[in-house]
């Protein structure tokens, strides 16, 4: 308490509850979104100015528990413990109030200030739920206010509960489990008493119950002999109950949170069937569902790619202009190439950010605040476990149709690493929109647009390939789909907006740098006269095995920085964009085989070096060259059968 | 035959049909994490629908709806009337 006026609050909940609605009215434009120390997980900040105090709100990542499962909710509770905030702002849904209230129970273990927003408080009335708050407020002994975070309101009565309580001890009713097990919390708290870690006693001792690796090796450190009486005590509950004694636990605190709800929210059904309801059961049925999904889809990235090539084509324009004014009023001598090839690939990623990846992500965010896309998870979920991952993996494939940069990222919401980097593999082979520049711009223009539809579900059938091996070698048990529902609700436009310009910005911020150097370098290789000896030197692969004229060496090169350069490099090597003048169909075939797998660009590389290391991000391009140049001769000898 | 109370896992449940979860039979870090979604022994819960070729089953419990994938929501033993 050294400053008086200044306060700091954590919001935390579970996934779907409203967190970051709440957490972008509260902070609005003050914002410092960056990652917990060594972690990539995002670590959202902002400051509040209200009633002259300064209110540093922290968003903790979304989670369903604080028993350690992910690596989120061992953030989340050790900040908790460690910084102790002023209040912990417990975000709850409403409309699945027993579910939330788990949560919110053991939140309360951890004996931190706790203030509950009953959020989406309007919606749970639509459902016909009404809730009695004041009940609520009495069973825990903690300020209980309803809200509706879309549109503000509620909220500046949190914070002002926030200031009115500030500095009081808060003093919640920790509810109590079954006899037997608060024997055991009871003993194990006598031998805890004055032990030197910053956690509350009881909550040690429920933890140990618990058998949660952390803290057992925490309290092995300190008293080793309580281990053994936690054995003790354990086994006895066992025997008791005939399940784990972490297991009894977690189902003494669930039927808890049923009870409480019970006690205070009343249910009139609706007789007819919601709006909801109807939606959801044409979205996830077993026809309509599929149906509605690849209309979904299908207008989804219909409407993006004729947006983008109309917007991508005004820039090339612009752009264009520049650099004839660049190349006249700068020059064009080594050093004024060199710097126009840095700014050129600033211009680039603007030609793919804006144009592509920006609609891409609105409509994404749209599906996803409105609930669909979850409901593609589900759907897809079956198909998916075939590649050795669930069905939130489809969410990331869709993502890298458009660019694989924001599809890698994604994959962050797999739960588990095996997962996580499985899926983020099979991301890159997925064709983005540069690569699909090249299949409609070579293959589907000049041999027929079935082919190139045939190059994507080849790229289909060799994904799935990949992940059935992927999946084969990369030990480990495949981890099931547990996923809410959401119900389906109005978009939130602010929150979308948000999302994306978040997502925007850690796009150009990964894929910058290494874009920039790399264009720099290529360019520098380009002006010092090496390309020559670069396609010489690569021509026993392009010209020998994959039997394509060797200036494609050079092209590939390009093609690192951005796929579609090997189109465009392509059309400037041959003086006209007509290229069936230089290559036969198979060769444009075998180009874009080649092109769809060989490596993923600088950007993506960037992304996988960030997220798994350089070693693996090294591992994953060296094998797709390998695979792709492979692939690509079986290919050309397949083809001149066929041609 | 009326009273005959049968135990079977989630996935045989008819879509809409309700049964009360007996037991999860899986490692204790599962049935935590079910737990902590609510689902535990005793707890009434409903099927919804699922998806095509024994896909995922979305389900009704403690008053949320939840995903579960196949394999997972045959190892929860559910008891019917």
């Amino acid at each position: 308490m050294t400053d008086e006026k200044k306060i700091n609050i954590v919001l935390a909940g579970q996934g779907n509850s409203g967190k970051s609605v709440v957490f972008n009215y509260l902070t609005g434009l003050h914002q410092h979104i960056g990652n917990w120390a060594g972690k990539t997980i995002e670590k959202r900040e902002g400051t509040l100015y209200y009633k002259g105090y300064t209110i540093d709100v922290l968003d903790l990542p979304g989670i369903y528990s604080l028993t350690t499962y992910s690596v989120e909710e061992v953030i989340s509770r050790e900040y908790i413990i460690h910084h102790h905030p002023d209040f912990v702002i417990n975000i709850i849904d409403s409309t699945n109030l027993e579910r939330n209230l788990i949560f919110t129970l053991q939140l309360l273990e951890l004996e931190c200030p706790v203030i509950l927003a009953l959020n989406m408080i309007d919606l749970a009335k639509k459902k016909g739920i009404t809730i009695d708050f004041k009940k609520l407020q009495g069973i825990i002994n903690a300020p209980v206010i309803p809200a509706v975070a879309s549109h503000g309101s509620g909220l500046t009565r949190i914070i002002d509960k926030v200031i009115d309580l500030r500095g009081e001890k808060a003093d919640h009713s920790i509810h109590r489990y079954g006899k037997e097990i608060e024997s055991c919390i009871k003993q194990l708290s006598e031998l805890l008493k004055g032990i030197d870690l910053p956690y509350p006693v009881r909550w040690i001792a429920i933890k140990l119950l618990e058998k949660d690796n952390d803290i057992t090796t925490l309290v092995g450190e300190k008293r080793a002999g309580i281990l053994d009486k936690v054995k003790q005590l354990s086994e006895n509950l066992e025997e008791i109950h005939g399940h784990d004694s972490s297991v009894v636990i977690a189902d003494e605190r669930s039927h808890l949170a049923s009870q409480i709800t019970r006690e205070i929210i009343k249910i009139t059904p609706d007789r007819k069937l919601s709006l909801n309801e109807r939606l959801d059961a044409i979205t996830t049925q077993k026809f309509t569902g599929y149906l509605v999904m690849v209309l979904i889809l299908g207008g989804m990235f219909l409407s993006v790619f004729s947006f983008g090539n109309w917007l991508s084509g005004l820039f090339d324009s612009i752009f264009k202009e520049w650099q004839g004014w660049w190349s006249i009023n700068v020059g064009t001598a080594f050093i004024a190439s060199l710097c126009w090839a840095a700014i050129e690939s600033v211009l680039a990623l603007v030609q793919i950010a804006f144009p592509y990846i920006l609609p891409f992500y609105i409509i994404l965010y749209l599906l996803e605040d409105w609930g669909y896309i979850a409901r593609i998870s589900f759907l897809m979920d079956k198909l998916m476990h075939k590649m050795g991952i669930h069905g939130k993996g489809c969410i990331s494939f869709i993502i890298g149709f458009g660019c694989n940069v924001p599809g890698c990222l994604s994959c962050r919401i797999m739960e588990s690493k095996r997962e996580r980097f499985i899926t983020a593999v099979l991301v890159t082979l997925v064709p983005c929109s540069a690569v699909s520049v090249i299949i409609f711009g070579l293959v589907g223009k000049y041999v027929g647009l079935l082919w190139a539809l045939g190059l994507y579900l080849f790229a289909v059938a060799v994904i799935f390939i990949a992940g059935k091996i992927s999946s084969k070698l990369l030990l480990g048990e495949p981890v099931e789909l547990i996923m809410p529902m959401p119900d389906y609700k109005t978009p939130h436009l602010k929150t979308i907006v948000y999302q994306t310009w978040d997502a925007l910005k850690e796009f150009i911020f990964i894929a910058a740098p290494i874009v920039v150097v790399s264009g720099v370098v290529i360019q520098a290789i380009n002006l010092a006269g090496w390309m020559p000896a670069i396609s010489t030197f690569l021509s026993p692969v392009t010209v020998t095995w994959l039997g394509l004229p060797a200036i494609t060496g050079i092209l590939l090169i390009f093609g690192i920085l951005r796929k579609e350069l090997i189109l465009v490099m392509l059309a400037a090597f041959l003086g006209t964009t007509n290229f069936s003048d230089a290559l036969t169909s198979q060769q444009m075939i075998t180009l874009a085989v080649v092109s769809m797998f060989y490596i993923p660009c600088v950007a993506t590389i960037s992304v996988l070096w960030k997220e798994y290391g350089w070693k693996k991000a090294m591992a994953i391009c060296v094998l797709e060259i390998l695979f792709a140049i492979l692939l690509a001769g079986i290919a050309k000898r397949l083809l001149d059968l066929v041609f | 035959m009326n009273n005959e109370k049968n135990k079977t896992g989630l996935t045989e449940l008819e879509d809409g049909q309700t049964g009360i979860i007996v037991s999860v039979l899986g490692g204790k870090t599962l049935t935590k994490r079910l737990a902590d979604l609510g689902i535990t022994s005793g707890t009434e819960v409903k099927v919804i629908r699922r998806t095509l070729f024994s896909g995922p089953v979305q389900v009704e419990v403690a008053g949320s709806r939840l995903v579960l994938g196949n394999g997972l929501a045959s190892k929860i033993v559910v008891e019917t009337k």
